[in-house]
């Protein structure tokens, strides 16, 4: 009898198929009307474990995977930008090819947009109405946000649908200035009151990131192609400085060559972006400054944005890309005041102001 | 028999031996011989028409682990090595096994993979796939563009011999192997004389279909086989589905509920085929000449990780694959001496689609990728057996590889590189054993790639019998090593980095084997080795913020730990059999970098997807004509985060993998027939081995051979 038992449990034993350790981390409290700063992560590609953060400047907290504890799914793969319309914030899930529509108070999904394809960013246009640029796609989506459907799709004309790339979005008035960035160097205007491209220029090689005013320039830092034999071209980094009453380059500012240059911002009339840490220029200045205002040896930063309220600094270092990143927090001076642990590869930065 | 010593010499060279009787291997698993007046009309009624057919000769015919006859003299080749031999019954399971499968529940390695046709790699001793080398009949099938190997474009039904040499040990091999070595042959020994014919037809679940069919022919002089696998498969396998859900929404476009769907495996069918041909031919004064040629044709679509929500439209993610191998081999044995030489050429062209529906029935193609390797190969050595005790040997090898790698759909062709790179490898051993209990072994290699050339990699091996009765012998070893970069590293564009500096580094390995015959009826073995082992320069490709991943020198691994393993075969009765295999590992691989910034949490911690503990059994039970096999294994968490979280993004849960199958031969006048069924996953674990992609759950497949 000892033994039929000593094998039934053996076989008990054995027959354990999995553990399920999944870690059950209570929902997310929901939050005040507080401001705060969202943090959309990466996470690894293919690996399907972006996530999404949420971290209130005003006590120093954070709570980290805040989308999956509240909607018991994963963001999916390659979270890669958010931005905010109301209390609807739209995540771009470049990786899983889907756009989640979350309560930006209780993170909860409230719909989600697929047809489009590698979306990287949303930007409300109107009620009905939500561009949503793309790479590997020649078109920028229009999607209804209360349908949560593509209703239709600006084209670009001589952009190859196989390289195509479309990324950040500024609107100011009845235009918005999108940079179009893989294997690409310009910048559109689109009317918003009919889709229609109305103008484009010829930038740096690969503009990566655009910030403006909100009044007349609009700039562009452009990477520079990243790599020599890049066939789009290879170049040293710049920024450039449109004139957006003549849509005209007036001025380009060469970085220094071969450096690595990312996430232009503007704020109080300067000019930030990462290189070799991060950089501040006056909006006004003629050459690239000598030191970084910031500096950093890191290899790893990733994510830069400025507190639209008191022009705090916030800088995403993804470490070593394989571990939660930090989020290294500055005041306007450049003096470290905190930081705090997010997801793995914090990419993305949104702020929630609390309207 | 020729020399006393030219088995070691063959063993250690890895070149075929056409004398047949030297391999001490039971040639009769394929032979058919026993008379039946019964024929075969559907599985199952194979299975259970004739339960009492069997005789004590058919016995003896049986499969079992003991088809493996182990010589009781240490050949100097294993002079202090760490070595797994892959028995031949787990290479002879069923047809749809690939190498990946049989690794998996037959050795210490873990196996990485997103299921059965998708890309399958190891980890040997903790290390990258790249840091395992791979050998087809010596020739390197490594890719030279990634530097890894898919061991799921391997069927383990191609293969006659499977070998695994540990860590330091690989180096009697080749270089390279910083974790280890799988070598891989074919064998003119499995060809029978006369001529022979094997059928097996397999179908499955998922509608999955395998056929196997070989066709042979011996005599004095030549050895002749064909050999060809077909394998298709929907491999559509359902799963809940928890890293996603189903929203319902309401007229107003209001979520009103949702759910964890029941998915499919979407996108997961493949079409693979196989046709391998041996000739070999015993040339008179000791001259053996021998050529295999592989042929492998493959349609592979990728699956969908379980978060893609591309499917919402029609899309192609597909990889197809047209790999050529062959080997010529020649050896000369006379008095001491011997002399040996391959030539080989390795052609791969692999092509990878992503295409997504733009419009009805316009298709955004965004991924066009071709790539196309050849390797041109070539090795020569000679061996001197001066005394009964002590054996020399040199050996020179040239390796040419070309990768041409070019996206049609990123800008209209333009080449992302296309580069060759030469390697020179040269090595001299001397293996000695100093008394009847002492053997001691050197090697030293020099390995030049390109233009690089690391430092010589020297090893040293000893082992000491400490009882003759049980064999118990104490070995060890101390290596250095070194893994060049591949041209992917190099060159690749973008992010290739031709300044990378080869991954190199020591390794220490020291453990106690015993085997020893119980009685008439029963062995018993086992093992346990420790080995401490250091890799600096680790290359890893990581993002950078200008939009791709780059190649770099970022890491040192200490990986060490301890492998065991302990077998049985007995025979109870005479017409019963048992074997019982069993082998457990810990594996410790651990992040000795120093750490990148104050908020790193990686060093100290272990690699990401390298188990700590894994352990596997296979238990055989055979009865005259009947086969039961039972094949489990376990797998503890694995950490996909290097800061080692312990969270639903930081690890996969550990897991446990049974099989099971159940086997009746028939033999009858002039053939022998046979059928198989096989239940995988037999408890229906939920598992993944890569994140994010799931793993089918119980399924089935049934066989049936007919042998001539």
């Amino acid at each position: 009898m000892k033994k039929i038992i000593y094998l039934a449990a053996v076989a008990a034993a054995f027959s354990f198929t999995s553990c399920s350790d999944d870690d059950n981390t209570p929902a997310p409290p929901a939050q005040s009307s507080v401001e705060g700063l969202f943090v959309v992560c990466n996470g690894n590609y293919l690996a399907g474990n972006g996530s999404l953060s949420y971290y209130n400047p005003d006590d120093n907290s954070v709570e980290n995977n805040v989308f999956q504890r509240a909607n018991g799914m994963k963001l999916g793969d390659t979270a890669q930008s958010m931005s905010i319309d109301g209390n609807t914030g739209w995540i771009c899930v470049n990786g899983s090819n889907v756009i989640y529509a979350i309560d930006v108070n209780t993170y909860k999904v409230k719909g989600h947009v697929t047809d489009v394809t590698s979306p990287r960013n949303a930007l409300a246009i109107s009620d009905n109405k939500l561009y949503v640029t793309n790479l590997y796609d020649n078109r920028i989506a229009i999607v209804n946000p209360a349908t949560y459907t593509v209703t239709g799709h600006i084209d670009i004309p001589d952009m190859e649908a196989s390289t195509g790339s479309t990324e950040q979005m500024i609107k100011i008035g009845d235009y918005v200035y999108v940079n179009c960035w893989s294997y690409q160097k310009e910048v559109l205007k689109i009317d918003t009151r009919n889709d229609k491209i109305v103008d484009r220029i010829q930038v740096g090689i690969q503009p990566q990131s655009i910030a403006t005013d909100g009044k007349n320039s609009l700039w562009v830092l452009c990477d520079g192609g990243g790599w020599a034999e890049n066939p789009v071209g290879f170049e040293a980094p710049s920024i450039s400085r449109i004139d957006l009453n003549t849509f005209k380059v007036v001025s380009t500012i060469k970085l220094a060559e071969y450096s690595s240059a990312s996430h232009l911002r503007y704020y109080n009339g300067n000019l930030f972006w990462l290189e070799n840490g991060v950089q501040r220029m006056s909006a006004d200045a003629t050459a690239a400054p000598t030191a970084a205002f910031i500096p950093s040896t890191s290899y790893s930063l990733y994510a830069l944005d400025i507190n639209p309220a008191n022009g705090d600094i916030y800088v995403g270092d993804a470490i070593d890309y394989m571990q939660d990143g930090t989020v290294t927090r500055y005041n306007a001076s450049g003096d470290k005041t905190d930081s705090f642990t997010t997801g793995i590869i914090p990419a993305g930065f949104c702020w929630k102001t609390g309207k | 028999m020729g020399h006393p010593l030219s088995r070691d010499i063959n063993q250690s060279s890895g070149r075929h031996c056409f004398n047949r009787a030297k391999f001490h291997f039971n040639s009769e698993l394929f032979s058919s011989s026993e008379p039946s007046r019964h024929l075969l009309v559907t599985a199952l009624l194979f299975l259970f028409l004739f339960p009492r057919a069997a005789t004590a000769r058919d016995n003896t015919l049986s499969h079992s682990l003991g088809d493996v006859t182990v010589t009781a003299s240490r050949p100097l080749s294993r002079i202090g090595v760490q070595y797994t031999s892959i028995d031949s019954a787990a290479l002879r399971d069923n047809i749809s096994l690939s190498m990946a499968d049989v690794l998996g529940f037959n050795s210490s390695v873990f196996v990485k993979s997103a299921g059965r046709a998708t890309l399958s790699t190891v980890s040997f001793r903790g290390t990258a796939p790249s840091h395992t080398a791979v050998t087809w009949n010596g020739l390197p099938v490594n890719s030279p563009a990634m530097g890894l190997t898919d061991f799921s474009m391997l069927p383990s039904y191609l293969i006659d011999r499977a070998s695994l040499l540990h860590g330091a040990s690989s180096l009697t091999r080749t270089s390279a192997g910083m974790g280890g070595m799988v070598d891989l042959s074919t064998s003119p020994a499995e060809i029978g004389d006369g001529f022979n014919v094997q059928y097996i037809q397999g179908a499955g679940s998922y509608n999955t279909f395998d056929e196997f069919l070989k066709l042979s022919y011996g005599d004095d002089r030549w050895r002749l086989s064909t050999r060809a696998v077909l394998s298709t498969s929907d491999n559509d396998f359902t799963f809940i589905n928890k890293d996603r859900k189903e929203f319902v929404y309401d007229d107003n476009h209001t979520i009103i509920d949702s759910y964890y769907p029941k998915d499919r495996n979407r996108n997961g069918g493949y079409c693979d085929f196989h046709l391998l041909q041996q000739i070999y031919f015993s040339a008179p004064r000791r001259n053996d000449i021998g050529l295999q040629v592989w042929y492998t044709g493959s349609v592979r679509h990728v699956p969908l990780n379980t978060v893609d929500y591309v499917d919402s439209r029609d899309f192609i993610k597909k990889q197809r694959d047209n790999i050529i191998r062959a080997i010529a081999s020649w050896q000369h044995r006379t008095g001491a001496m011997t002399l040996s030489a391959r030539a080989g050429y390795v052609h791969q062209w692999n092509a990878y689609d992503y295409a997504v529906e733009r419009s009805e029935g316009i298709m955004n193609t965004s991924i066009t990728s071709r790539t196309k390797t050849d390797t041109f190969y070539s090795d020569g050595e000679w061996g001197w057996t001066p005394g009964n005790n002590l054996f020399l040997s040199a050996t020179l090898s040239v390796k040419h590889d070309r990768v041409a790698t070019v996206d049609h759909a990123a800008l209209a062709g333009v080449k992302s590189y296309d580069k060759g790179r030469c390697d020179l490898g040269a090595s001299v051993s001397a293996r000695w054993q100093a008394t009847s209990r002492l053997g001691l072994s050197a090697v030293v290699r020099q390995d030049i790639a390109g233009r690089d050339a690391d430092a010589p990699a020297p090893a040293l091996f000893a082992d000491y019998v400490i009882n003759r009765d049980a064999n118990l012998t104490v070995k060890g070893s101390v290596a250095r090593n070194h893994h060049y970069a591949s041209l992917n590293d190099l060159y690749f564009l973008p992010g290739g980095n031709p300044d990378l500096k080869a991954e190199h580094g020591w390794s220490y390995d020291i453990g106690v084997s015993a085997d020893k015959a119980v009685g008439s009826r029963t062995n018993v073995s086992a093992s346990v080795n420790w080995y401490d082992s250091y890799i600096n320069d680790w290359i890893l490709w990581l993002p950078t913020n200008k939009g791709f991943f780059q190649a770099r020198n970022v890491r040192n691994v200490h990986a060490y730990g301890i492998e065991a393993a302990a077998g049985i075969s007995t025979r109870p009765g005479d017409d019963w059999k048992i074997g019982i295999n069993a082998g457990v590992s810990w594996t410790a691989s651990i992040n000795d970098s120093e750490p990148v910034s104050p908020d790193d949490k990686s060093a100290g911690k272990q690699l990401p997807y390298v188990p700590k503990l894994s352990a596997s059994l296979t238990g055989t039970v055979a009865w005259r004509l009947w086969n039961l096999q039972y094949k489990w294994c376990y797998y503890s968490r694995r950490y996909t985060m290097t800061s080692n979280e312990n969270t639903i993004s930081g690890s996969l849960p550990r897991y446990f993998m049974s099989n099971l199958s159940l086997e009746r031969r028939i033999p009858l006048h002039a053939v022998e027939l046979s059928a198989k069924i096989a239940v995988n996953n037999l408890f229906n674990a939920d598992y993944q081995t890569i994140m994010a992609h799931p793993m089918p759950g119980t399924n089935f497949e049934i066989f049936l051979s007919i042998s001539i």
